[in-house]
């Protein structure tokens, strides 16, 4: 086996078994190792790193979910529990209804702003795309304190309003579902700007154009022409949306407060507070398993539109 | 009604963009501003917060971060170097399949994979590991991914008949490395290294597993500050760090010269 494969990579042979687009000067690839093996072998550190570090982990993680304190044989007793325990069903129903928010605020507010970047060609087109992109340098830590000001009771929003004389107690902002959604989508947004760009840059504008010379106005260009054709990208945007807030961490536990828990957050309680790191792997994989999910029905979905669009 | 319109859609653009600048003004603002209460306008301002920041409890989470980030990064830009070289170089059977193996720590949640390896460095007996170590090698497989698919990009588009040239023309194979090969990969790998060390820098959801007292990372720090106090040094330690990423991308920039990649043209 190890003979044959090294006769194959030999570089007198590459013009059989490579591709007949190949040069005749018979050397494939730039700077090839000839014996197949040794070719693996700067893989070895960094496969070495994530086996240790990812695979196995990830791997004692689940065998740890079915085996909970005491239980000498594997049993579902802990994803039982998880599935009839109030506190953690609400958990669950806050991260989803927390993302399905987080998804729709997203990509309402990305739409026009990538469509501006798709088709504008004046120069604040540059302005707007570096706005657009640059707060992502800016931690996540950065970002939610600042909301946390602008939000919270003493903050910039509450005492505007106090000021004013509209409002004799805060608002509740912050510390709730409300402050959690803000923060998220101020965090996901460049991402769901970046999803429909490529989208939107994918429509052919003279489609636009020539919807409007037979006299369709912007509106009906827009609702028969344009969404239409980037529903993929609509869909898309909204995938990638709910799947970062629902594993999203920092944001929730300061922009949260303690009433409002979504699974990153009691994961990381149930290993340093409670200590149950069988019924926190649990939470985690099931945390895992909704990402894997919405992953596998989006690729399938974006498969489907595809067909659809192109015939 | 089309005026209206474009009318709607210029001022829907303008909101979402003062949306999105809002927290970063701010954050700014209160940092100058006087009172721990931040108005629109600061009457006053002053700088005596950041005078506040040369203080132990600042300057150690800090370094600590700074050293963590650089281990991460020049780590990720040697290992990334070597699968990508593999994987877009080598002809060898399954490299899809090494591909795909490598990239997996990106289907997988940070919260999920912080707690896997915890889990993991408590169970088989290294928790010691906890900490510094624990941190950059959590770090790692955060930011690895990225740094191969940067980095094999950058491979995938050297273009094999200049190698073929150079070597027609009797160039060695050390030559071609240091004359063709690194030049036209290197924006590819300091942009992957920029990456890593900017994820690493701002990580919380994995390094919030792995800190450990006089072992704290700066943004956990400020996470933990935040529980109780909406101090303005906070803002200014949030600025104060934007302002250090900021510098390392441009000396990383200097070097490695990877706008050029980014904007798709050459220098």
């Amino acid at each position: 086996m190890g003979h044959a494969l090294g006769t194959r990579s030999r570089p007198g042979r590459s013009v059989v078994t490579m591709s007949s687009i190949t040069l005749a000067t018979n050397r494939g690839r730039p700077f090839r190792t000839s014996n197949v093996l040794r070719q693996y072998v700067p893989l070895l550190p960094p496969s070495i790193l994530l086996l240790v570090f990812f695979a196995i982990p990830m791997g004692m993680m689940v065998g740890l979910s079915f085996h909970p304190e005491g239980a000498s044989t594997a049993t579902l007793a802990n994803y039982e529990r998880f599935f009839t325990d109030d506190f953690t069903l609400a958990g669950l129903g806050r991260t989803v209804l927390m993302s399905g928010l987080v998804a729709i605020c997203v990509t309402v507010m990305a739409y026009p702003v990538a469509y501006f970047l798709a088709r504008s060609r004046s120069r604040w087109r540059a302005v707007v795309f570096a706005l657009a992109i640059a707060p992502e340098l800016a931690g996540v830590v950065l970002r939610t304190y600042g909301w946390l000001i602008i939000l919270e009771d003493q903050g910039f929003i509450n005492s505007g309003l106090m000021w004013l004389g509209l409002i004799s107690e805060p608002l509740p902002l912050a510390k709730n579902m409300f402050g959690v959604v803000v923060g998220l989508t101020h965090v996901i947004l460049p991402f769901g700007i970046l999803s429909l760009l490529t989208s939107l840059q994918g429509v052919d504008p003279s489609l636009e154009k020539s919807a409007q010379i037979l006299g369709a106005s912007r509106i009906s260009v827009l609702r028969h022409i344009v969404v239409p054709l980037t529903v993929p990208g609509i869909v898309s945007s909204m995938l990638l949306a709910f799947t970062m807030s629902a594993s999203a961490y920092a944001t929730p536990a300061i922009l949260g407060g303690a009433d409002f828990k979504v699974l990153a957050t009691m994961v990381y309680e149930q290993v340093l507070f409670y200590i149950d790191w069988s019924f926190a792997a649990v939470m985690a994989n099931v945390l895992l398993v909704m990402m894997l999910i919405i992953a596998a029905i989006g690729s399938r979905l974006e498969m489907r539109l595809h067909k659809k669009l192109h015939f | 009604m089309n005026r209206i319109v474009s009318g709607l859609f210029r001022v829907s653009i303008v909101l979402v963009m003062a949306f999105i600048t809002l927290p970063l003004i701010v954050v700014m603002a209160a940092s100058l501003s006087p009172s721990s209460q931040v108005t629109l306008v600061p009457w006053e301002w002053t700088v005596r917060w950041y005078g506040d920041l040369v203080a132990r409890r600042w300057i150690d989470p800090f370094i600590l971060s700074a050293q963590i980030a650089v281990l991460v990064s020049l780590i990720s830009g040697v290992l990334g170097l070597l699968a990508a070289y593999v994987v877009a170089f080598e002809k060898c059977p399954g490299h899809a399949a090494i591909m795909s193996f490598l990239l997996s720590p990106l289907a997988v949640p940070q919260i999920v994979k912080g707690v896997a390896i915890v889990l993991f460095l408590s169970s088989a007996g290294l928790y010691r590991w906890v900490g510094t170590p624990g941190l950059v090698a959590a770090h790692i497989i955060l930011t690895l991914p990225f740094a191969v698919r940067m980095i094999a990009t950058a491979m995938f588009n050297f273009d094999r008949n200049l190698d073929r040239a150079g070597q027609s023309l009797g160039a060695t194979k050390a030559q071609r490395i240091r004359h063709l090969l690194i030049p036209i990969i290197k924006p590819g790998v300091f942009s992957g290294m920029t990456f890593a060390f900017i994820i690493s820098f701002n990580n919380i959801p994995l390094s919030v597993f792995l800190v450990r007292p006089g072992q704290t990372t700066l943004p956990i720090t400020v996470i933990n500050y935040l529980e109780y106090s909406l101090d303005p040094v906070l803002a200014a330690v949030n600025v104060a760090s934007l302002l250090f990423v900021l510098a390392v991308i441009f000396v990383f920039e200097k070097i490695g010269g990877f706008s050029a990649q980014i904007h798709g043209g050459s220098k």
